[in-house]
Formats: C-alpha cells, sequence, structure tokens
C-alpha cells in the first residue's frame, strides 16, 4: 500500500488528483464543522450578494451563505457519488470478467441483456428505480449503482477478453482450478487498471445523476445543500447572481478533475510493469 | 573497398527512473558494397537499438553520447527531418522481423510499395505500378499482378515478407538493415526468405547488416559478422575466424549453446510396458457455438491423431506453426473440446469434462511464453504455492524454486522483476510441483535466447532424470528435439505424417518427404565451409 503510494505520488497527475480528492474527501467529512455559518439560516435582507469578507462567496436567493452551504453538501454529494459508483463498479467488474471467461451462450446471454438495459439511458434507469424504490438518498444511492453495471461490465468484459487468452488462465484451467478462483483471482486483478480509471470518470457523473435526481425531487429535498441540487436551483437566479451557480459548479468540477487525475495516475500506478 | 555505412565509437544511453542505462558503448562497425555483416547477440544486447540509431528514429529518452554515423559520406547524426525524410525508404532500407506488424492493414499490397516508388524515385502512378510488377516477379511471388490487389491479411507470412523485401529494394537503396526478418516465420518458409535474400544481395550489391539472434543463419549469410554483448561488440571479423576461432568468452558461449543434432543430452531410457497416454483418431474442432450460430464452421486443428507416450519417454513433436501440434497439447490439458479416444494409464477419458483432478494433477503443462504464463499480479510465491492447495500435499515454495536452480529470495519477487528464463524455470516448477507423469512443453525455449534455451533444457532433461515424468516436447526446432527426444513425430497441417525413434531418424533417416523437408531447411552452423553452401 505504502508501495503504491510513493507510485501514485511519482507521476504529476497522480499527486495533483490525490491532493485534490483529499481535499474534498476532508471538506466531506469536516464541512460543517467549517462552516462559518448556519446554511440554513435565511437573512432576507441579503440576498444576491457577491463574495465579501463576511460572505466569501456570496449569498443566494434566501440570503444563505454559499460558502457553509457548500461545505454542509460536499458529505451528501461526494460520498454518496463515490458509494454508488464503487457499487456499480464491483457488481459490472465481477459480471464482465465472469462473462468472458465462461464465453459461449453465457456471454451471449448476458451480454445481449447488458445491451438491452444500456438502451435505456441511465438516468431514466435510475428514475424508474427511485420511483419504484421509493425516493430517499439510499435509494438513489443503489439506483445508480444499478444503472452503472451495465456500461461497467461491458468495459470490464473487453479488458477480461484480452485477459482471457493469456497462459496463466489457460495454465489455471489446465490445472483443473473452479471458475470462481479464476475469475476473482486470475482475472480480475488484471482488469483492474482500466477500471479505475472509468470508475474516476463515473464519480463525476454519479455526481451529476444525484443532482439530477434531487432536481427532480427524488433525491436530496430543497433545503439540502446538495451541489446539483444549488445548481438547478441557481439557474432562475443567474442574472440576478452569477456566482450562486458559478461555485457549486465550479466544486463539481474540481471533484471531476480530481477524480479524473487521481484515476490516470492510479493506472500507471497499478501497473507493476511502469 | 570504402564503406557504405560506417559506424565509430557511437555510444547511446536510455534515460530511465533508476538513471542512464547504456544501450551502446563504443560501437564501431563498416559495411562495404556487396557485403553483408551479421550483428550476433541476444535480446537486450543492443541490437535493435544500433538499428534503430541508424535509421535516425529514437525512442524519446535515448540520449546520444558520442561517435559518428555515415552513410557513404553523409553525417547521419546532423540531419534535420527533411533530410532524414530523402535518406530513410531512398538510400537506406529496414526489413522488420514480423511482416504481419510491419505492414499497413488498410492498403493493398500494392499501393505499400507504389507509394514508396511515387516518393522516392518520383515515379507516374502507371509506372510505378509496372514497377512493383516487376519487383513482385522479382521477389518470387507469384500472380504479381493479383497480389498487388490483396490486402496484407489475405497473404501468407512468407508472402507478406516478400512484399516487405521488395518494398525494401526497391529504391536500390545504398544499404539495407535487416532486423530478425526471418524469426517469425516458419523454418520452410524462412528458408526460402533467406535464399531469395541471398540472391538479391548478390545481384543488387547493397551493404547490408543482418541482424540476428540466430548464429546458424549469419553463418552462412555474413561475410563477416559482429558478436554484440550488452551494448559491446565483443568480437568482429570474417565469419568463419569467429566462429571457427572463436576469441571471446561471450562467442565461445554462444556457439556452445547452439543445438546439435549429434550431441545427445537425455540418457534415459522410457520405461517398458502399457503407453502412458494413448491417443487414438483424435481431432480438435475449433470454434465456439454461440446463442446465434447453432454450430461453428469447424476448423480443424488436429485430424485424427494417434499417437502414445510411455511412462519416462520424451517423445518429441515437431512442425510448422499451424501444423496442429499445439493444439494437440490444448487438448491433452483440457484446454479444448476433442472427439476420438484418449486414455491415461490404461483408464479411458471420454472428453474434457472426465478430466478430473486425478488427471489434471498427473498431466501439466508449461506453455512458450513465460511472460504471459504467469500472472503478473501474483507473486511467485503465491504462484508456485497454488498447486498443492490446490491438488494437496506439502508445498515448499524454497524447494520447488531450488529445484529448478533459482534462489529461494525469488519467492516475494513479481514475474516482471524475472527474466525471460527465470521466468520460464519458475513455469518449469509450477508444472513439477504435483509431481506429475506427463509434462507437456509446448515451444518452451522458443521464446529464449541461445544461451538460455540451452540452460532451460539442461534443467528439463535433469528434471526428467530425476522424477521420471514422461514428456510430450513441442517444437519447431528439430535439431533441439534430437538431441533429447526418443522418439520424434512430426506433424503437417494437422495431421500425424511420420512417428520415428531419434536414432532411427540419425542412422536411416527421414522416411516421409515432409520430415526430409523439414530437416533440408534448418539452417545448419557452418564453421569450416565457405559461407555459400551454407
Amino acid at each position: 500500500m505504502a508501495e503504491l503510494l510513493r507510485r501514485l505520488l511519482r507521476s504529476p497527475q497522480g499527486a495533483i488528483g490525490l491532493a485534490l480528492v483529499l481535499l474534498v474527501l476532508v471538506l466531506a467529512l469536516a464541512g460543517p464543522a467549517l462552516a462559518p455559518h448556519d446554511p440554513e439560516a435565511l437573512s432576507p435582507l441579503r440576498r444576491y450578494r457577491p463574495p465579501s469578507a463576511d460572505y466569501l462567496l456570496g449569498t443566494d436567493q434566501l440570503g444563505r451563505d454559499i460558502l457553509s452551504r457548500l461545505l454542509a453538501g460536499a458529505r451528501a454529494t461526494v460520498l454518496l457519488a463515490l458509494l454508488a459508483t464503487a457499487l456499480g463498479t464491483l457488481a459490472g467488474a465481477v459480471i464482465g470478467t465472469a462473462s468472458a471467461f465462461l464465453g459461449g451462450k453465457v456471454d451471449e446471454a448476458v451480454m445481449r441483456t447488458v445491451d438491452a438495459v444500456m438502451a435505456v439511458p441511465s438516468l431514466l434507469l435510475s428514475l424508474l428505480i427511485v420511483s419504484v424504490l421509493g425516493r430517499g438518498a439510499e435509494n438513489a444511492v443503489l439506483a445508480i449503482a444499478i444503472a452503472f453495471t451495465p456500461g461497467m461490465a461491458r468495459i470490464t468484459r473487453s479488458v477480461a477478453l484480452a485477459v482471457r487468452q493469456q497462459d496463466y488462465v489457460n495454465a489455471a484451467i489446465a490445472r483443473g482450478e473452479g471458475a470462481g478462483y479464476i475469475v476473482l483471482r486470475e482475472m480480475l486483478p488484471n482488469v483492474i487498471a482500466p477500471i479505475v480509471v472509468e470508475m474516476s470518470i463515473r464519480v463525476a457523473f454519479a455526481v451529476m445523476l444525484f443532482a439530477t435526481l434531487s432536481f427532480l425531487g427524488l433525491g436530496a429535498q430543497p433545503p439540502a445543500s446538495e451541489w446539483g441540487l444549488m445548481v438547478s436551483e441557481a439557474r432562475r437566479f443567474m442574472h440576478l447572481s452569477p456566482w450562486m451557480i458559478l461555485w457549486p459548479a465550479a466544486a463539481i468540477a474540481l471533484v471531476a478533475v480530481g477524480f479524473n487525475l487521481l484515476g490516470d495516475g492510479l493506472r500507471d500506478a497499478l501497473n507493476p510493469r511502469t | 573497398m570504402t564503406a557504405v555505412l560506417e559506424v565509430a565509437d557511437y555510444t547511446l544511453d536510455y534515460a530511465t527512473r533508476q538513471g542512464p542505462v547504456r544501450a551502446l558503448e563504443d560501437v564501431s562497425l563498416s559495411i562495404a558494397r556487396g557485403e553483408v555483416v551479421g550483428l550476433v547477440g541476444e535480446s537486450g544486447s543492443g541490437k535493435t537499438s544500433l538499428a534503430w540509431a541508424i535509421m535516425r528514429y529514437l525512442a524519446p529518452n535515448a540520449i546520444e553520447r558520442g561517435g559518428t554515423l555515415r552513410l557513404s559520406g553523409t553525417d547521419l547524426r546532423a540531419l534535420k527531418p527533411a533530410g532524414l525524410t530523402a535518406i530513410r525508404g531512398k538510400r537506406l532500407g529496414m526489413v522488420f522481423q514480423d511482416p504481419s506488424t510491419s505492414l499497413n492493414p488498410t492498403l493493398t499490397l500494392g499501393r505499400q510499395i507504389t507509394e514508396v516508388l511515387e516518393f522516392h524515385r518520383g515515379l507516374s502512378p502507371a509506372d510505378a505500378v509496372r514497377e512493383a510488377e516487376a519487383m513482385f516477379a522479382r521477389v518470387g511471388l507469384r500472380d504479381p499482378a493479383a497480389m498487388m490487389r490483396r490486402y496484407p491479411h489475405e497473404a501468407s507470412g512468407g508472402e507478406k515478407q516478400r512484399v516487405v523485401i521488395a518494398t525494401a529494394f526497391a529504391c536500390r537503396p545504398e544499404c539495407i538493415l535487416f532486423d530478425e526478418p526471418t524469426t517469425a516465420l516458419d523454418v520452410v518458409t524462412a528458408r526460402q526468405i533467406l535464399d531469395l535474400f541471398r540472391e538479391l544481395q548478390a545481384e543488387t550489391g547493397v551493404a547490408s547488416l543482418y541482424i540476428s539472434h540466430d548464429l546458424a543463419v549469419v553463418s552462412g549469410l555474413a561475410q563477416r559478422v559482429a558478436v554484440i554483448h550488452q551494448g559491446r561488440i565483443v568480437e568482429q571479423g570474417a565469419t568463419r575466424a569467429v566462429f571457427g576461432a572463436p576469441q571471446a568468452e561471450y562467442t565461445r558461449a554462444l556457439l556452445a549453446a547452439v543445438p546439435r543434432p549429434d550431441v545427445r543430452l537425455t540418457e534415459t531410457v522410457p520405461q517398458p510396458g502399457p503407453p502412458l497416454v494413448a491417443v487414438q483418431d483424435m481431432t480438435v474442432r475449433y470454434g465456439r457455438p454461440s446463442l446465434f450460430r447453432r454450430r461453428a464452421r469447424g476448423v480443424i486443428g488436429a485430424s485424427a491423431v494417434t499417437l502414445d507416450v510411455r511412462a519416462g519417454e520424451i517423445l518429441g513433436i515437431v512442425g510448422e506453426s499451424g501444423s496442429g501440434k499445439s493444439t494437440l497439447a490444448r487438448a491433452l490439458t483440457g484446454l479444448a473440446a476433442f472427439e476420438g479416444g484418449l486414455a491415461f494409464e490404461g483408464r479411458p477419458i471420454g472428453g474434457v469434462r472426465a478430466m478430473d483432478r486425478a488427471y489434471r494433477r498427473q498431466v501439466q503443462i508449461v506453455f512458450q511464453h513465460p511472460d504471459s504464463s504467469l500472472n503478473p499480479r501474483q507473486r511467485i510465491r503465491e504462484i508456485l504455492a497454488r498447486p498443492s492447495r490446490l491438488y494437496g500435499g506439502e508445498g515448499d515454495v524454497g524447494a520447488l524454486l531450488q529445484s529448478v536452480s533459482l534462489p529461494a529470495d525469488f519467492a516475494d519477487r513479481f514475474p516482471h522483476q524475472l527474466s525471460g528464463g527465470q521466468k520460464q524455470r519458475v513455469a518449469i516448477a509450477r508444472a513439477f510441483a504435483p509431481r506429475p507423469k506427463l509434462v507437456i512443453c509446448d515451444e518452451v525455449t522458443s521464446s529464449l535466447d541461445v544461451s538460455v534455451q540451452a540452460s532451460v533444457i539442461r534443467l528439463l532433461v535433469e528434471l526428467q532424470r530425476s522424477s521420471g515424468a514422461a514428456y510430450l516436447f513441442i517444437t519447431h526446432d528439430i535439431n533441439l528435439v534430437r538431441q533429447i527426444a526418443h522418439r520424434i513425430a512430426v506433424m503437417q497441417r494437422g495431421q500425424l505424417v511420420e512417428t520415428i525413434t531419434a536414432e532411427d531418424l540419425a542412422t536411416r533417416g527421414p522416411q516421409h518427404a515432409y520430415t526430409a523437408q523439414l530437416l533440408a531447411a534448418v539452417p545448419r552452423l557452418d564453421i569450416g565451409e565457405t559461407p555459400d553452401d551454407a
């Protein structure tokens, strides 16, 4: 683990990505404690304020401090998106690898099912799942995870097909190993690099999906300071105060860039040959 | 004689994270018009780096420390990109190892050569086509006009290499670099390409640098030879002098490692009694049935093969690629479904599903490429401990490593931290871990360097003697198999054409025409004769 970290820090994108992601994680964990104001305190007299010494990032349409709201919303936004992505990735990776290993009819059946599910846009799919399961953060996480699974399965399978041809897999089959051992121990560790990269891109996407669900009233509910929700709310007041939409959007972008860089760095660090 | 290509005191480093690594040190070499100079070395010796340096196509992390590269007086190192474009292909050609990757798959074979002719010789398209057809005919391609319209995937490896050679010779360059041009080809095809090379070279008088790890090939082609080891030329001189009376220690070691069919390495004799493995009319078809395609159009990998292996016997299987020899290995290890009969120690094995743990334990396989047969994410300890965990029994990783002459502390390394030969030793240790009765060696030495190959063969012979296991030794190298096998089975196009004992092959000669053809195609290391009749 220490070795992985050292390798990660050796590349500039790995170091910057790790720094950004750590910053975001610290904000997510300690955010509410760091907030200078009560994120929910309304002050009708100080609406649409630009950044000032008192309100570092300005105020929104109800006079709430945007900085405090961002800090308070980091947890809901980042951690849940991360959790959803991790769940979807894990499920997709196992399905994709197993499908590539088993091949033949099983592979065909799994992949055609995946195609069918992928034909439904992931937003629509998660909407459908949330409306069946009922609204709420946990169900939104589950919905996003399920929506991500087919895509991850497809990507993993394409990598796993190449790994399937490797002689160490043949050696394992010739040895008489079980399918579980081959999929989990021989193949999965060798497909991890592209999965990690794809996962890091999808974290940013999950943040957006969460925001959309919140916007449609199925995820976080209006008083909450979820970033995506803040963006959707601020759209209506953009001409009154551009800061309102700028800050949460910048925060989401920061998360996206951070995870992307970290993904690139991890890809190199995870490859034992570099 | 004036030198066409002159390399003097050339030194090259590669920048790595661990600091600069020397790739070439004070390399001096010159080739005159009409001369073939062989550059012999093992992988990592710097021979390909030298070729790229001459072509002025170095990796971004290459650092040139000094020396000169001259082509008929032109200083190659001083050339600007535009000057290089004018030289590459026109005055300085190159033929690569693998014709399947050196041709552009989206262009017709004709276009790949006419482009060169139009660009470098300024021919009109019609003239270029006419010239290209003439070149194709010259390199021995049948029906040149039809070949011009084909794409690379529609031609065989030998035909593709002929196209590459035609392209290299098309602009009548002063110098051509050949980087292992026959390594990726079959023995018989390689022989034809070598004959073609010799003819064209004599006809055009092009100065040729022939890079190869195969001493036998070089001994038959080159007038002079340079032996390169770890970036230094350790010995250089007339081919006969260097190979006949080598001065450098390294050259002597290289020569000693070349397989010689007349020196037998195996002393054991197979045990009498019923066969260990009996294969009866085994046929293997490729192509998996899918959800939409009921029955795959079967490509036949092996057809009605009948052979047996006795306990403690080394059965060599030789043949070209595509002859079905590896297919047989795949069928015996349950990697490919087969039809026909298979019996192990008298017990019939009906199919892949009938291969139980006991069978799997007794039949082990070692693959060709140690890079891909060891999982890159597992440490050696994990790789070697796996068989005993699977089959039961004690799994002393240290003892296993010792049995293949590797230090015990390798257990904590990853495969990529080992050299090719060391990796193959690990793969061998893994195969011997469950004390098998049959070990299938599928081209185990063909991706290794000559000297490493010799030591791996010695190890296999030693393990065979101490364990008493039978080997199914699959190889394309008939010289090698004659050194170690008790019996030799020759395969061609999926069929077994001949099974002959090594003794009979040595005394009575091959019985089948194809075996004779194979034997004749193998380049021989000739030391005493003139290079012309190799």
